[in-house]
């Protein structure tokens, strides 16, 4: 169980603050870091790996600083965006090399159960300099993971995969994020955060906008209004009880007879009354579905704002 | 020192180009002498000036930057030092894995010809080839350790190597003379002085040449390791 | 601006004109392409549109190089010299360590950006030929060469000119001056593009670029000290030949009547002829294996 703590974290280059009094816990399980580009994740993850140190404020590993302590990189692997690395040698010698680094009692054996493990065996024999991008990120996988760290710290890692490269990536992640280990990924693209991120941490503009629940994240903003889709028997019947009775802010009726839009600020209320008033009613609901909860428009809304 | 580290930088810096390089400074340096040797003779006059302004003026101060600016340089500048600076290895330990590869390369393709060179120009009296080629392993290592400093704190390492190697030492030294005290060369040339004879001239006594190489030595790998545990890792400039 | 049409109402798709427009006016012909690479060449060789850091170097370069011209200038003045204590045609010579660093040092910063970054893909995809994208990286280089030798060369005309030496025969040094430095920098050019447009590391085009012209000149000096001491003068004179700035000042003693600034100037006619030939090849020919190499650049 390995903890990363960020404390009132800032740090500025000259007149550009990158990041700006950031205060989070990245715990066990997978961690999506969100944002738009230049929002300061990279600067982050480069904090959490002891790649800089802070202008203000501690970054600790269990308490340990991570700044200029070169012990804590026998529990954290680090998955760097960028490319280059040790062309002229062979991926298993690559990895092999770094299971070395690490000080590994028997490398060539990690190297290949590492290598296994994110399906590179067939071309580890190849210079590194021929792969294809996405074969090079999965050696870089390769020699973070090859030390089974207990943190793994990700930089853009989807950068530039196909479908298929991604969907392993994202089954990579997700196993190791149940082995219990600690992993904090990376993105400034919606769909992958959401399908493996048990929890995120969104930041914009240096600035630590939300984490949590991305479920729970949209709750809390009670300032914006929820919207659903409900679908029922007899839509129009429902539209005007709701009304009627306060349930909802407003209604709008799909015109295709898809169903009725209902806007709720106050969520709870709604919750409550929508099914004691179509049972009073003797409307049927068939479905009843948040409108806006993907991860999407939680980003718009946190961008927007 | 890790031999890991070693590994990799040897085999980096001894990629196609970069050797090319270094076989081909050498090989400059022994052809002259056969030729020389064959035009005038063995000399021990002219030994001094091939090995004193060719060798350990020119050769073994290039050599030097390209080896102390090659086995790190490279790596600070695409980035791929990350993958030694994410390991629990002391930074000290990296630095001088490094210079180790430097120093050997500078001592097989500059002191090592310097005194084969020596042997061939004065026709195997040993006193001033074995002088030289000591003075260029001396000077050569404290240009390897100053200029592999030097590519921790700056990415220009090389273009201000040169222009330490060339204003600094060869023009400003040729009409300022403070500025030989204080140059590798004339540091080097007092540890040839002491091996081979009074013959060979030198702006600083030996004691004073010796304890300056082996103060900046030091002093570089020092500073180098300890720049190396603060470096900044940015993006692709 | 014309109204736009009205969308197309069958289907589930539609695409709508928002007023996007090609550029249909007059274009530029491949004269301003080569011009404008030019320009922006022979300035990025002095940090000119670039960061304040890149120009520090060039310009301290610049600096070194006509602070002796000044204080020979002042020199002539204050002490009413008869004439220049050194011919125009030697400065280069002299202050060689200065010109080298800079052809070192911009040359990759003028080709090895282009091929590490893969912008050669941008530029060739465009109505640039690589022998125009050569040619003008190349005069580039020539004419940033063509600053740095010919301001020094400058003042020391300006501070004749006010010591009131004879004008003639000091314009008429001025311009054998001003011809050697072109033919330097023809020569320089070549060779520091070449060397650099072979990798696109840049430390070690950097390194190349000078090993190649500090370890000749060295070499040839010791070589043609030894032989004048020896007493072959022949093969003193033809020792030059080895390296490119002997190479240039052979021409300038032969073609402009200068005197050498090496131990022995090229021998006799036939001398003169063979270092003459042997700078035409080196130019022409750095000239002509850049156009070789740029063609095999790839696209993607």
């Amino acid at each position: 169980m390995s903890t990363l703590a960020l404390d009132q974290v800032s740090r500025w280059f000259g007149n550009v603050v990158a990041v700006n009094g950031i205060t989070m816990t990245i715990g066990p399980g997978v961690t999506g870091l969100l944002g738009p580009n230049g929002a300061g994740k990279s600067t982050l993850i480069h904090l959490m790996g002891g790649f800089l140190p802070p202008s203000a404020g501690t970054v600790t590993l269990d308490g340990r600083p991570v700044w200029q302590n070169e012990s804590i990189y026998r529990v954290i692997g680090l998955v760097p965006e960028r490319e280059a690395m040790y062309d002229f040698l062979t991926g298993f010698e690559l990895v092999v090399a770094n299971a070395e680094l690490h000080g590994l009692p028997e490398p060539g054996a990690a190297a290949r159960r590492a290598l296994a493990t994110v399906e590179m065996t067939e071309a580890a024999d190849r210079a590194v300099a021929t792969y294809s991008k996405g074969m090079k990120q999965r050696v870089k996988m390769a020699t973070a993971v090859v030390h089974d760290p207990a943190v793994l710290l990700l930089d853009e890692p989807f950068n530039g995969m196909d479908p298929r490269q991604r969907m392993h990536l994202m089954t990579l992640i997700d196993d190791m994020g149940r082995e219990g280990r600690t992993v904090l990924f990376s993105s400034h693209i919606l769909e992958e955060v959401e399908q493996i991120a048990g929890r995120i941490e969104v930041v914009v503009a240096g600035r630590h906008a939300a984490s949590g629940d991305f479920h729970e994240i949209r709750r809390l903003m009670t300032d914006r209004p929820h919207l659903y889709l409900l679908r029922s028997s007899d839509d129009r019947a429902l539209a005007a009880v709701l009304m009627a009775e306060g349930a909802c802010d407003g209604v709008r009726l799909d015109p295709a007879g898809g169903g009725v839009h209902a806007q709720a600020a106050d969520f709870t209320r709604f919750a409550r009354l929508v099914p004691s008033l179509a049972r009073r009613d003797g409307v049927r609901l068939y479905e009843v579905t948040p409108a806006d909860e993907s991860l999407e428009s939680v980003f718009s809304y946190l961008v927007g704002s | 020192m890790n031999s890991t580290v070693i590994r990799l930088t040897a085999r980096g810096l001894l990629g196609r180009r970069r050797a090319a390089l270094l076989l081909l400074l050498p090989a400059v340096l022994l052809l002259l002498a056969v030729v020389i040797r064959l035009l005038a003779g063995p000399d021990q006059h002219l030994t001094r000036i091939l090995l004193g302004s060719f060798a350990l003026g020119t050769l073994v101060p290039l050599l030097g930057l390209i080896t102390g600016t090659g086995v790190l340089g490279p790596e600070i500048d695409d980035g791929s030092i990350v993958y030694l600076l994410a390991k629990p290895i002391s930074r000290p330990a990296i630095v001088r894995s490094k210079l180790l590869v430097a120093l050997l390369a500078v001592t097989a393709f500059g002191a090592l010809p310097t005194l084969l060179a020596g042997l061939i120009m004065s026709g195997g009296a040993g006193s001033l080839a074995i002088g030289y080629g000591v003075g260029a392993l001396v000077g050569g290592a404290a240009y390897c350790a100053l200029f592999l400093s030097l590519s921790v704190v700056t990415r220009h390492a090389v273009v201000v190597g040169l222009l330490y190697a060339l204003i600094w030492e060869s023009v400003l030294g040729g009409y300022v003379p403070g500025a030989q005290k204080l140059s590798i060369q004339q540091w080097a040339l007092s540890i040839t002085r002491g091996l081979a004879g009074p013959a060979v001239k030198s702006a600083v006594a030996l004691p004073v040449g010796g304890t300056l190489l082996v103060v900046l030595f030091a002093g570089a790998t020092w500073y180098a390791g300890r720049r190396l545990r603060t470096l900044v890792l940015t993006s692709d400039e | 601006m014309p109204d736009s049409p009205p969308p197309v109402p069958a289907g589930p798709g539609v695409i709508h004109d928002i007023g996007y427009r090609h550029y249909d006016g007059p274009r530029l012909g491949r004269a301003a392409i080569v011009g404008s690479m030019f320009w922006q060449s022979l300035r990025g060789a002095y940090g000119l549109g670039r960061t304040a850091k890149s120009k520090i170097m060039p310009i301290m370069l610049l600096v070194v190089m006509c602070i002796p011209a000044l204080i020979i200038a002042a020199v002539v003045n204050g002490l009413h010299l008869k004439s220049l204590p050194l011919p125009y045609t030697r400065y280069a010579m002299v202050l060689q360590a200065v010109i080298a660093i800079l052809v070192a040092a911009q040359s990759p910063q003028m080709v090895s950006r282009d091929l590490r970054f893969r912008l050669t893909s941008l530029y060739f995809s465009r109505p640039l030929r690589r022998h125009d994208y050569v040619l003008a990286k190349y005069a580039a280089m020539v004419c940033a060469l063509l600053v740095l030798l010919l301001a020094p060369l400058v003042i020391l005309y300006g501070g004749a000119v006010l010591a009131e030496l004879p004008l003639g025969g000091e314009t008429w040094r001025f311009l054998r001056g001003v011809a050697g430095a072109v033919v330097f920098a023809l020569v320089l050019a070549g060779i520091g593009l070449l060397i650099a447009a072979f990798t696109p590391r840049r430390g070690i085009g950097v390194a190349a670029v000078i090993a190649v012209l500090l370890v000749t000149y060295s070499a040839v000096t010791v070589v043609q000290g030894i032989a004048v001491d020896q007493q072959k003068m022949m093969l003193a004179g033809y020792a030059g030949v080895f390296s490119p700035f002997t190479l240039v000042d052979g021409v300038q003693v032969w073609l402009l009547h200068a005197s050498p600034s090496t131990a022995a100037g090229p021998p006799g006619t036939t001398g003169g002829l063979v270092f003459l030939a042997v700078t035409v090849a080196l130019a022409a020919g750095s000239f002509g294996l850049l156009v070789l190499r740029y063609r095999k650049v790839s696209i993607s």
